[in-house]
């Protein structure tokens, strides 16, 4: 029953993430309460902050999967790479279009250049986008081993937006997560975590779904060589 | 409805638009896939026959 794991792997992820995102949108509408400052816009956090951490994280991901390929020189590790930056990135722009929208209902501006957090968000965003660049110019083994550098290179800059807002004087950007702890009520906290896990689910369940549909595509490409090569000429 | 609810419905409108997208494309490659594994089975089936009429064991 080896053909049907990875399919059904990816229906029980699919189905955590739906049972999760819906308890999340319920929770984060109809069970939390309304903030005092920003009454409903607030309520946009709860997915705009969850699909940030999001993109980190498939950020780690390939920066992981990066160490592994250039340890271990095994395809899936770059695989696995290419599939998380391209998840990454998809989560990054989420977050910049969710960001720009909550920016101007809460500050009444689209983009404000002079806030740290924006500005290095989005120079990471941009640094990922240009791993694409950087991968379709190369082919063969040196695309794998330049992408697996460039992944674990490019990683250096998540930290730094994580901190530079931390480090900064002045902002605009809220900073929500201290190490004092976060800063909204617990009755907020227990909804932001569904969101979280519900948003981690939905990258895991895309990230093993793009994995299956490269290895098949892989695997028929060798099979159509192997069938033109048998074939009697 | 207030203006706040409409930049909400606006994000989450974003969200459900991107992933749908993103479905979308996936369901596109999964469809190609079909397409690719149909033709290779039915190359197989006729390669099958070259080799019964050749008298291939």
């Amino acid at each position: 029953m080896t053909e049907t794991g990875p399919g059904r792997s990816i229906a029980l992820w699919g189905t955590l993430t739906a049972v999760l995102s819906t308890a999340a949108i319920v929770g984060a509408f109809l069970v939390a309460p309304e903030d005092a400052d920003q009454g409903i816009i607030q309520r946009i956090f709860y997915f705009h902050v969850a699909i940030a951490i999001t993109s980190m994280v498939a950020f780690a991901v390939a920066f992981v999967a990066g160490v592994l390929y250039l340890r271990k020189r095994e395809r899936r590790f770059d695989e696995i790479g290419v599939v998380s930056i391209g998840l990454g990135v998809l989560f990054s722009a989420l977050t910049v279009l969710t960001g720009s929208i909550w920016a101007k209902a809460s500050w009444g501006i689209w983009w404000q250049w002079s806030d740290p957090r924006l500005v290095t968000y989005a120079i990471v965003v941009l640094l990922y986008v240009s791993y694409f660049m950087l991968r379709s110019s190369v082919d063969g083994e040196r695309q794998a081993r330049y992408s697996a550098i460039f992944s674990v290179v490019a990683f250096a800059s998540v930290p730094l937006s994580f901190y530079a807002v931390r480090v900064a004087q002045s902002f605009i950007h809220p900073v929500v997560f201290t190490q004092s702890g976060a800063n909204m009520p617990n009755t907020m906290l227990v909804w932001f975590v569904v969101s979280q896990v519900a948003m981690l689910c939905l990258f895991i369940t895309l990230l093993k779904l793009e994995l299956l549909q490269r290895r098949v595509d892989q695997a028929l490409g060798e099979l159509k060589l192997r069938l033109e090569a048998s074939r009697p000429v | 409805m207030s203006s706040g609810a409409d930049f909400v419905i606006a994000v989450y409108a974003v969200i459900w638009f991107v992933l749908l997208m993103y479905v979308v494309l996936l369901a596109s490659r999964t469809a190609r896939l079909s397409r690719q594994v149909e033709l290779l089975s039915r190359l197989t089936g006729l390669h099958d026959e070259d080799d019964e009429d050749a008298g291939a064991p």
